[in-house]
């Protein structure tokens, strides 16, 4: 009894090709020319020809067959043996005439017949050949897609063989195999989307696959023949059965089969560029005999699959490329449409994730990260941001298996194994991180698990589907599906199509920014211009009013007087609003003179100016501690301590007033300019209603009446306020109402540059 | 030479005011008429009229309706072309630059003011709001220039 308990793995540490058996429903025969010498046979000759091999053994073929017959083998021989076989051979035994399919091949220099008996029902009809194979490869060829043509041909070939299931197998990159099309009978356990490992089929096995398009085993449990005598006499080695039909199977592969529940099975080699793809493998519960002709369509459709896969594989990626292309063109456009480059990736119809299948993507922008669909928990994005741009290479970085590469991927494998990384700029730290899932997520084991299909042997099953099933998990632990050429390269044309975009929007910018300045130019010699041509009919009324007086004063009495000195107060009134508009316009424009400035000596000389306009008040001025000396135009920073004294001083209503001046400092954040000052100016007086803070600083608003505080334009503090921040600070006021009022302002210690 | 001079005491120099504003024309007027001087005032109101009359083209072709002016007060800002135009344009003609060029204007523009005594303006008046400082500076302006200084004009004259 030949049968060893083995692992699949074992086939390639055996040599498979020259088991020194065959399968027993069929004879082999090792012939010598030029006589056709038998000199190597199986020992089942007795049983399928009538004849025990020392019979037959060291004598030429003619004794076996007839003249006529032996011319045909050599007439295939002479020939390409592939398109004669099978040859119609017919051995008289007794008084029956046993009738055989004969297929021949040359091994070397030895030439092998193996014959098969033919089935009484067989017919070998070659227009029905036609017909069936002819509409079977019309439908392979109409299939649109892979998936389809694979699923028109386990149909087909199922219904040419009656086995129970037919599958398409692929091969991935890495000899891990996937069923990726099924037809079977209702009652077995779907294999469809099974994974399994590349063990289970040993380079050895797939090499003999690419060398026989077709594989049968009629009965998984047969009892093998062995070849006698078991080495050939020839160079006294065992034969070399590579391209033999009948050779005997793997042991571990008939085990495997066996576990399955698998009596009889047949695989059709998928060949793609001298390579096998994957294989049409079909099973039957019971055993099958598949006849030579059904077979040779069978190898024929096998063949037509082969050649339709470039085919399909090239259109499937045409399309896949173009789905791509046109989600690459919608996300471009809807970054091209968005004001801020970020609000275009994150929206919802940007298709970010189905551009590389992805089933997570974070954005990595300089202070945020935005996470769409499944990714790594937000904390650990930091950390793998700045790992990731260490291995950044051509602003890309792509990986299968992260958790390999960087160990604190572990934590999050299961839906982050597939990394691929886009640096959009590494100056703004710009990233896009597209995940895809480890792949044992996505793929679960298809039967019911309480319900294994596997028949247990001696109560330990160690090959089977799902053994495989998880052993393929196991080798796929930490993986993702891997990212395809044409996946990485949308992505790189994406970066360029973002820069390309950014490039625009900092043009447009720029241009708006152009616009800006001149506008606000524009505006400003508006402002001034206007406020000119306000000042000439204003000057009209003014000196009109006063020819007026001058000339008619003897005619009009004095109320006549009275209203035309209010005209004339009313035109000064308003040549001061102009001023202050003129005033405050030219502020916008005027540059800067930045110069080193003592704020002590500049506050001392706006106090002493006030005190000597108005000698009659009693003002307390109290600092603190001595002001500092910053960078800074010295007469606007002076105006603007005039200014607030004035308005401390003035919206006071105490009998003992006072102001005082102080300031804080604190770090500013920029590493050129660290030091920010607060300066306060805080009174006394009369303070600001809540509701009116907001207020203060607009232009010509008072809070109160003409008559009241000494009037004003109102304009002080709009002033006050265009020179805080043309000086790049803020300022801002708090205020109790009756207590008195405190602005703040912000100066950096050097300024802008 | 001594001949000239003696027309420059029998013919009083010419002022030329350009000016756009009516009102302010007036009123300036209204001020020299109280002067003791008589100052034969001549008006452009913009500047193309008052390139025009000095340089005695278009409708002051003849040179009797537009004599050499002894000074010019002259408006910045003006319809079509500007005061700042019109001295520049008299500051680059060999013979018109001899002419005192005062400026009488609303604009206290610190770039104005630079740039007008950078193209050798001999004086700049910020027209006064306030009435009586107007009245005043129009009495002081026509003291000095008309009874206080020699002005060139005799000097020019001549050479027609």
């Amino acid at each position: 009894m030949i049968h060893q308990a083995v692992y699949l793995t074992d086939c390639d540490r055996e040599p498979i090709h020259i088991p020194g058996l065959i399968q027993p429903h069929g004879v082999l025969l090792v012939l010598q020319e030029p006589d056709l010498t038998v000199i190597q046979v199986s020992a089942n000759t007795f049983e399928l020809i009538g004849h025990p091999p020392k019979d037959i053994l060291g004598k030429p073929l003619l004794a076996l067959l007839t003249p006529k017959q032996i011319a045909a083998i050599r007439q295939c021989l002479s020939e390409d043996f592939e398109y004669m076989n099978p040859l119609d051979i017919s051995i008289k035994r007794e008084a029956k005439l046993l009738r055989f399919d004969g297929i021949v091949h040359r091994q070397n220099a030895l030439i092998i017949l193996e014959l098969e008996p033919r089935q009484k029902s067989q017919k070998a009809d070659f227009f029905e050949f036609y017909q069936r194979v002819k509409n079977t490869i019309t439908k392979i060829q109409k299939a649109p897609t892979l998936l389809e043509m694979s699923d028109a041909v386990v149909k087909e070939v199922r219904k040419a063989t009656g086995f129970d299931r037919v599958m398409v197998y692929q091969f991935d990159a890495e000899g891990a195999g996937r069923v990726i099309a099924e037809d079977r009978a209702e009652a077995l356990t779907p294999y469809l989307g099974l994974h399994f490992p590349s063990s289970d089929i040993g380079e050895q096995a797939k090499q003999l696959y690419t060398l026989n398009w077709l594989r049968l085993i009629p009965d998984a449990t047969y009892q093998p023949s062995a070849l006698v005598p078991a080495h050939n006499p020839v160079d006294d080695r065992p034969t070399d059965l590579s391209l033999s039909v009948l050779r005997s199977v793997f042991p571990g592969h008939l085990e495997y089969i066996s576990n399955m529940g698998v009596r009889a099975s047949m695989s059709i080699s998928l060949i793609q560029e001298q390579k096998l793809w994957g294989l049409i493998v079909c099973h039957h519960s019971t055993p099958r005999y598949v006849p030579y002709s059904v077979r040779t369509m069978c190898e024929f459709v096998g063949q037509v699959m082969s050649v339709e896969l470039t085919n399909k594989e090239a259109h499937e990626d045409l399309d896949y490329k173009m789905t791509l292309k046109s989600l690459q063109g919608k996300l471009v456009e809807s970054l091209s449409q968005s004001e801020r480059f970020l609000d275009g990736l994150i929206q919802p119809d940007s298709n970010l994730l189905d551009l590389v299948s992805a089933s997570g993507v974070a954005i990595c922008a300089a202070d945020q990260i935005i996470c769409i669909g499944q990714t790594p928990p937000e904390a650990e994005l930091p950390a793998l941001r700045d790992w990731v741009k260490t291995q950044i290479q051509h602003n890309q970085f792509e990986t299968r298996s992260l958790a390999q590469l960087y160990p604190a991927a572990a934590s999050f494998k299961a839906v982050a194994s597939g990394l691929l990384a886009l640096e959009l700029s590494q100056f703004h730290q710009n990233y896009i991180f597209w995940f895809r899932r480890e792949v044992v997520q996505t793929v679960n084991w298809g039967g019911n698990p309480n319900n294994p299909v596997e028949v247990t042997d001696s109560g330990e099953t160690r090959l089977s589907p799902r053994k495989s099933f998880e052993k393929w998990q196991e080798t796929v632990q930490g993986c993702s599906l891997p990212w395809r050429a044409c996946e990485i390269e949308v992505v790189t044309e994406l970066r360029s199509l973002i820069v390309g975009i950014i490039l625009k929007q900092a043009d447009d910018l720029a241009k708006i920014n152009l616009e800006l300045e001149r506008s606000n130019t524009e505006l400003d010699s508006f402002a001034y211009i206007a406020s000119h041509d306000l000042k000439e009919p204003l000057r009209g009324i003014h000196n009109y009013s006063n020819f007026l007086m001058e000339d008619y004063a003897a005619v009009l009495d004095a109320d006549g007087v009275a209203k035309l000195n209010t005209v004339v107060r009313l035109t000064q009134r308003m040549e001061d609003l102009i001023n202050s508009l003129l005033h405050y316009s030219r502020l916008g424009r005027a540059e800067l003179s930045r110069q080193p400035t003592n704020l002590a000596e500049v506050a001392r000389q706006a106090i002493d100016t006030l005190s000597i306009s108005q000698p009659q008040s009693s003002i307390e001025f109290r600092l603190p501690r001595s002001l500092p000396t910053i960078h800074c135009d010295r007469s606007q920073i002076s105006e603007l301590f005039t200014n607030l004294l004035t308005n401390a001083i003035k919206y006071n209503d105490k009998s003992e007033k006072w102001v005082e001046i102080g300031f804080t400092q604190s770090d500013s954040g920029d590493p050129e300019d660290p030091l920010l000052y607060t300066f306060y100016v805080r009174d006394n007086g009369i303070g600001i209603p809540p509701q009116h803070l907001e207020r203060v600083f607009q232009i010509f608003k008072r809070l109160h009446t003409q008559d009241q505080y000494g009037g004003g334009t109102g304009a002080g503090l709009t002033i006050v306020q265009k020179i805080v921040e043309r000086h790049g600070g803020k300022i801002w006021v708090e205020s109790t109402l009756g207590e008195g009022s405190t602005f703040y302002f912000t100066l950096a210690a050097r300024g802008q540059s | 030479m001594s001949e000239a001079s003696v027309t420059s005491i029998e013919k009083p120099p010419i002022l030329l005011m350009i000016e756009d504003s009516n009102e302010d024309f007036e009123a300036f007027q209204r001020y020299v008429r109280r002067s003791p001087l008589t100052i034969p005032i001549y008006r452009c109101v913009d500047g193309d009229d008052a390139l025009a009359f000095l340089d005695r083209t278009g409708r002051y072709a003849d040179p009797q309706s537009a004599p050499r002016p002894g000074l010019i007060l002259l408006d910045l800002n003006l319809p079509g072309t500007d005061g700042r135009e019109v001295l520049r344009k008299i500051k680059q003609d060999e013979t018109l630059k001899l002419i005192p060029v005062v400026i009488f204007t609303t604009s206290n523009n610190p770039k104005d003011i630079e740039a007008c005594y950078r193209q050798g303006v001999n004086s700049y008046i910020v027209k006064p709001m306030d009435f009586s400082r107007l009245k005043h500076s129009i009495q002081i302006l026509i003291d000095y220039w008309f009874g206080t200084t020699i002005l060139p004009t005799n000097v020019v004259e001549p050479r027609q």
